[in-house]
């Protein structure tokens, strides 16, 4: 008489919480999620392939749209590995001008990150407190490059400017803001009954699966491993710069975001530093107009907010754009421990853990 | 009281009716608007003026002539008006969308269910012991009649309340099940599974003031708890207004209890297939149930009409008799009080999950209801 069958359901592309157009398949036994299978490439738009038909200084504008939360971690990314590439030596001032924008940017997203995540637990005033301090970040962006989410902000060699006048307060003010901001967001969340138990011993993943699936970032961090490529291989001024690097050994949802506020307030410390010991000279190096390239491959890894992004770049003799790309994006593999993580938890769950994970599609597609 | 004819206690109790009416469509629109004012202060978000001012539309232009006489400061609090006379403007005219394959006679009435089942439950609230106002003499027919404060203050008032409001979950449920469709389907067996445990401890909170009063009357109750009782008896009226109101929360549906439609999770809940009026409807009958829960929880635990609860009233000096004696103002303004906390939640917790929820209600509510219940019967033998 009476039957029961597990229900299939589609989470997504269109769903508030699947941050852009991730799908979901799920199996569901009343709530409980029996199987999951992510469906990506909704957002592709073939960035790598159409990159290989671009100049090198052309890239750049292609890697804005990877993880357009974080645009100018990618723009580091590229400008960096191009000149590795090119043997292109950048001055020191601009070194410094990017690692402030590089932290700033880390702010950026991880701001929106917390907001996103916060929404979908349901905490509606963290997420309009995270984009009202995020505001000033983009401002400090709108000022030096123009744009606020696809920034373009690096040129290969150096910046294609240097900052505007008033950018030290408007840093500072946003410093202050961020950081008055971070005390209110713990106020709201850290203590908070409801949050502990929608997160503590949620969307567990532990180092060793970490490892296995190649997921860097905040994710590992909080796994218990201090890796952090901007201590372990020192890029633009990491290596000059005073910072720690938060782990968490609980390795679910609320070490996470422990580890993640934490960052934020490292980064606060970075930028500080590099204010304080901004040197004078030139911000662009002498480059030749068109870049020919020799033969040679590159890989350059670097701490994007939600991992180590890495450009890979392949080229050949006298080539004026690169005979092969390919970026390691970290949100791609975060997204694929999404089956391991929500099997035989809760749809809650689901949303939550897709927030911790902390992915943007743009990359994931590409 | 005077005999009534048949037709002159219709007359009055559709005065009576209108009256409650207008009540309600005052205050859930401003509920609404004061929802936008107070999340919007904190969450210190800018309003519509500063983003929908340069836009076109109804909601645009109203907005926009607001903007220009905004210069005035009275105006100036007021200025988010005209965008809540847009948005349900809105819900009037847009397309009534029926999805193919639902059933459609349930699917047509749910909403109409849970509208009437939150409106109904108005009939047996006590705004004002005794009479509210006599009607002048030169009226026809029902001149120099007395105008109750209460509709139907019946000596079962809380029976019908309590069974008129667990009406409410069907309209959800079936408006889940006859859309047909896999989301609102998980909303609806949320809703029923929410709504039916916390209706338990809900009543069992509610017992405290029906043995504190010794009746079952909604005037009686309310003058019973706020008059009469002893002072022994507060603990166990404020424990058993902290577990009403938790329950309540989860009653209607709101943070951190809105399981049934948790947007994030579920798009909409069990109301992601309506639209237009018929959405408004449900929206509607959401704000109807807060200002009962708010309504419910002035009257029995904060005295409703009079100004101090949990017996204290009789140490008012008699002298002050604008707030010595009950009036109605007084419950009105408590109601919106408590229509103002739940705003204020609103703004400040995340969400449970669902079965965290269910633990809460069934772990620790109802043993706790039930002690409780136990230390007002002893309050009520002994004091």
């Amino acid at each position: 008489m009476f039957k029961s069958q597990e229900m299939e359901i589609n989470m997504g592309p269109q769903h508030p919480s699947t941050h852009g157009v991730l799908r979901l398949k799920l199996r569901l036994d009343g709530e409980t999620v029996k199987y999951c299978y992510p469906v990506i490439g909704y957002l592709h738009r073939g960035i790598e392939k159409i990159c290989e038909n671009k100049a090198f200084f052309q890239g750049q504008v292609w890697t804005d749209r990877l993880d357009y939360c974080s645009a100018i971690s990618n723009n580091l990314g590229w400008a960096e590995a191009v000149e590795k590439l090119f043997g292109i030596t950048v001055p020191r001032r601009a070194q410094y001008l990017r690692t402030m924008l590089n932290e700033l940017n880390r702010l950026n997203s991880h701001l929106v990150w917390l907001a996103t995540h916060a929404m979908d637990i349901g905490a509606l005033t963290v997420f309009l407190y995270c984009f009202r301090d995020r505001e000033k970040i983009l401002d400090i962006f709108e000022a030096f490059c123009g744009s606020r989410l696809t920034t373009t902000a690096m040129r290969i060699g150096g910046l294609l400017e240097d900052v505007p006048e008033g950018f030290d307060k408007m840093v500072k003010d946003a410093l202050h803001a961020v950081r008055t901001g971070l005390v209110e967001y713990e106020t709201l969340l850290s203590e908070n009954r409801i949050w502990l138990k929608r997160t503590v011993g949620v969307a567990k993943l532990n180092a060793d699966d970490c490892m296995a699936y190649g997921i860097t970032g905040p994710m590992l961090r909080a796994a218990g491993i201090a890796y952090d490529i901007r201590k372990a291989h020192p890029y633009a001024a990491y290596g000059e710069m005073q910072f720690d690097v938060p782990t968490r050994p609980e390795a679910d949802t609320y070490a996470r975001y422990l580890v993640r506020l934490e960052e934020m307030r490292q980064s606060v410390r970075i930028i500080e530093q590099c204010l304080e010991g901004l040197p004078e000279g030139p911000v662009m190096a002498k480059i030749p107009k068109v870049l020919k390239s020799e033969v040679g491959e590159v890989y350059h890894p670097t701490e994007a907010p939600k991992g180590e992004i890495g450009f890979y770049l392949v080229s050949e003799k006298g080539g004026a754009n690169p005979y092969r790309f390919h970026v390691r994006a970290p949100g791609f593999f975060n997204a694929q421990a999404i089956p391991l993580m929500v099997q035989d938890s809760l749809v809650a769950d689901v949303i939550a853990t897709i927030g911790t994970l902390d992915i943007v599609l743009g990359e994931i597609d590409r | 009281m005077p005999e009534m004819t048949l037709v002159q206690t219709l007359l009055i109790a559709f005065i009576q009716a209108i009256l409650i009416i207008v009540f309600v469509f005052v205050a859930v629109p401003l509920t609404i608007f004061s929802e936008r004012k107070v999340l919007g202060f904190v969450q210190q978000r800018l309003g519509s003026t500063r983003v929908a001012g340069r836009l076109g539309g109804i909601t645009g232009l109203m907005n926009r002539g607001m903007w220009w006489m905004g210069k005035i400061p009275i105006v100036h609090y007021f200025r988010g008006l005209p965008g809540l006379v847009g948005d349900i403007f809105k819900l009037f005219i847009k397309e009534d969308v029926k999805p193919a394959k639902a059933d459609r006679l349930v699917y047509l009435i749910a909403p109409a269910i849970s509208m009437v089942a939150a409106m109904m439950v108005y009939a047996v609230v006590s705004f004002y012991p005794g009479v509210l106002f006599t009607i002048p003499s030169w009226v026809p027919i029902i001149g120099g009649l007395p105008v109750a404060g209460a509709m139907a203050d019946v000596n079962v008032g809380i029976l019908i309340l309590l069974g008129i409001a667990s009406v409410g979950v069907y309209g959800i449920v079936l408006g889940a099940w006859a859309s047909n469709s896999k989301y609102p389907l998980l909303g609806g067996l949320r809703s029923a599974a929410q709504m039916v445990s916390y209706e338990v401890p809900l009543t069992l909170s509610l017992l405290v003031p029906v043995i504190l009063a010794g009746s079952l009357s909604f005037g009686e109750m309310t003058r019973g708890v706020a008059t009469g009782s002893s002072p022994w008896a507060i603990p166990s009226l404020v424990f058993g207004f902290f577990v009403y109101m938790t329950c309540g929360y989860a009653e209607v549906n709101r943070l951190p209890f809105d399981m049934p439609e948790a947007e994030n999770e579920l798009v909409a809940g069990f109301h992601t297939e309506y639209s237009g009026m018929r959405f408004g409807l449900f929206y509607l009958a959401e704000y109807i149930n807060m200002s009962v829960v708010a309504a419910i929880a002035s009257a029995f635990f904060f005295g409703g009409p009079w100004l101090l609860p949990f017996g204290l009233q009789s140490f008012v000096p008699e002298a002050c008799w604008w707030i010595g004696q009950p009036h109605w103002y007084i419950y009105v303004a408590k109601i919106f009080f408590f229509l103002f906390v739940f705003i204020w939640v609103r703004g400040s917790w995340p969400r449970y999950r669902y079965d965290q929820i269910m633990a809460v209600a069934w772990k620790y509510l109802i043993p706790l209801a039930l002690v409780n219940l136990v230390v007002a019967g002893l309050v009520r033998y002994f004091a």
